[in-house]
């Protein structure tokens, strides 16, 4: 998944480079506070091992290799700020040292790969795991496993969006065009989250068992002292922040690439000369033209979706325990 | 393998002997990374056809005189290469041969350029530079750590080896066998296990030394004249560079 220079349009690398250096701010900064220096050698440690596994590309068939991201196995077991430091180390060594992804393309790379993996990763992990708890190991194993499958798909989905992007605004000059990007991309990526997800839930299981107090440092955070401060501790509206970012990060791509075209029922609506009739309803509500309109909208869309889904869920658990 | 790959970087053996001794590997780090970098932005950006095989030839040429071990050389453009086809060919089968054969070229060259900073510069001379150029301390202190500790775990997991060979375990097995991913992912927890002990040796070793959570740099090399010189060639190529792509276009 790494993107060498001269693949992207420069508008795209630009757009990537500016959100990774935002995010490597704030993750630099959170991670310097709250890195105790014992656990500095086993970050470094984690790090290596994460530039291994990317190494060894394994077959996937049709004469394709995939490797492993390591990015919610950072994540779970370092926590997101460093899990983000670990990954931009890991993706600056491959990148200086073995020319493997680019520099120009490094902010796209590091915006895959460092922040949307571990995010997306530690994200599903935090709100899978209460959920999985009730079934015991196995459930904890199979909310890492979900959850680095999660990482490795929406990392690919957002790759292959920034190729589609640059293959668009640059009419073909850059970028691979999203007929070939995005089923191969997200295709591939499916099969190659699977492994992803039983190694990692195997790595962090091996070592939960072995050696949980050298390795599980995620849970480092110094206590809570005011109200603000134990409403952003909590780890569900941690992990509720991680997705809203992950979205907000990939809205602009939505705004560069969306076509402006009809759907498909509308085209068979235009085509049969049929008009659309006056809504029963009216929805006080509107996707938006804008950044941020449909940003609150997309925001508005997503919690609410949340909040049934939990309802149902808390609906049907006390049915489940009648029966 | 993974030894090969980092002892590569970090020991040079005698075939690459004529490399520590050329004008690149001398250039003050930061300058190196400067240019190169600069070099590689500008080459990204181009997008006719003539103006790519420029830069494709200026980057083979900065190889050339740079004295950077070819075999070398081309072993890690070949690492890189399935990517950068993968990307060509696609471009060739949506827009032509023209632009699949400019996407070739431009990434080719931003590659190269890359793997001759890369090859011809000291592992730590590298991270040393990134740190004079004011990345964190963080990112800086576990680049190096990152990179001191793959050779460690380099060392653990043939120590594995040849302990698991002694107790009969012959491997092997494709990745569908269903006891294949559990071997994998065990392996990879025990090898973690067993490096991070010695990790934390090694960082205890290192502060006995005065390491204080922040790499400084041990040879502090200033900006001569020749460093100069570098960076108004490149400054100059990239110029050209630039002015045939936008120049030629307005």
């Amino acid at each position: 998944m790494h993107i060498p220079d001269g693949l992207m349009d420069p508008i795209v690398a630009l757009i990537g480079m500016l959100e990774f250096l935002a995010f490597i701010s704030v993750a630099v900064y959170f991670s310097s506070k709250r890195l105790q220096e014992k656990n500095l050698p086993r970050i470094a440690v984690l790090s290596a091992g994460i530039f291994v596994a990317q190494m060894l590309n394994f077959p996937i068939g049709g004469g394709t290799t995939g490797h492993l991201i390591g990015g919610a196995l950072l994540a779970i077991l370092a926590g997101p700020a460093l899990a983000i430091v670990g990954m931009t180390v890991v993706l600056l060594i491959q990148s200086l040292m073995f020319g493997d992804g680019g520099i120009t393309s490094f902010g796209l790379n590091a915006l895959n790969m460092a922040i949307i993996a571990p995010l997306t990763g530690w994200g599903a992990y935090t709100l899978l795991k209460p959920l999985a708890s009730g079934v015991g190991k196995v459930g904890s194993e199979l909310a890492v496993a979900a959850a680095a499958w999660v990482s490795v798909f929406i990392a690919a989905a957002a790759c292959a969006a920034e190729l589609a992007v640059s293959y668009a605004i640059s009419g073909g000059a850059y970028g691979i065009a999203a007929p070939v990007s995005i089923p191969a991309m997200l295709g591939y990526h499916a099969i190659i989250g699977i492994g992803e997800g039983i190694i990692t839930a195997g790595v962090v299981g091996y070592l939960m068992a072995v050696s949980a107090e050298t390795f599980i440092t995620s849970q480092d955070m110094p206590a809570a002292k005011n109200r603000w401060h134990r409403i952003l501790a909590s780890r569900t509206a941690q992990a509720t922040l991680a997705v809203l970012v992950v979205f907000a990060l990939a809205l602009p791509l939505y705004f560069l690439y969306s076509s402006q075209g009809e759907d498909g029922l509308e085209r068979t609506m235009t085509d049969g000369d049929v008009e659309e009739g006056d809504a029963l309803l009216t929805s006080p509500l509107d996707y938006g033209d804008s950044y941020f309109a449909a940003l609150f909208a997309g925001v508005i869309g997503f919690v609410a979706v949340v909040l049934a889904s939990l309802g149902i869920l808390r609906v049907m658990k006390p049915m489940t325990r009648r029966d | 393998m993974i030894e090969a790959h980092v002892r590569g970087h970090r020991a040079r053996d005698e075939e690459d002997g004529s490399a520590e001794s050329s004008w690149f590997w001398q250039l003050d780090s930061r300058v190196k990374i400067v240019g190169t970098f600069g070099l590689v932005v500008v080459a990204s950006l181009i997008t006719r056809p003539e103006i790519v095989l420029v830069a494709l030839a200026a980057a083979v040429a900065i190889a050339a005189i740079s004295r950077v071990f070819p075999k070398r050389l081309l072993v890690a453009y070949a690492a890189a290469f399935p990517f950068i086809a993968f990307a060509s060919v696609s471009v060739f089968l949506f827009s032509g041969w023209e632009r699949g054969f400019t996407m070739l070229a431009r990434t080719s060259s931003c590659v190269i350029l890359l793997l001759v900073l890369a090859l011809g510069t000291e592992t730590f001379d590298l991270f040393s530079g990134l740190r004079r150029l004011r990345v964190p301390g963080l990112i800086t202190t576990l680049l190096m750590l990152t990179f001191r500790f793959l050779l460690l775990l380099s060392d653990e997991l043939e120590r594995m080896k040849i302990s698991r060979k002694a107790r009969g375990f012959s491997g092997g097995r494709s990745l569908l066998d269903r006891n294949a991913l559990r071997v994998i992912s065990f392996t990879a927890g025990m090898v973690l296990v067993r490096a991070s002990a010695r990790a934390d040796r090694v960082y205890e070793g290192l502060k006995c030394k005065a390491f204080e959570r922040d790499m400084k740099p041990w040879r502090s090399t200033s900006v001569g004249a020749v460093d100069v010189v570098f960076l108004a060639s490149f400054a100059i190529i990239a110029g050209l560079l630039a002015f045939g792509q936008y120049g030629a276009l307005s």
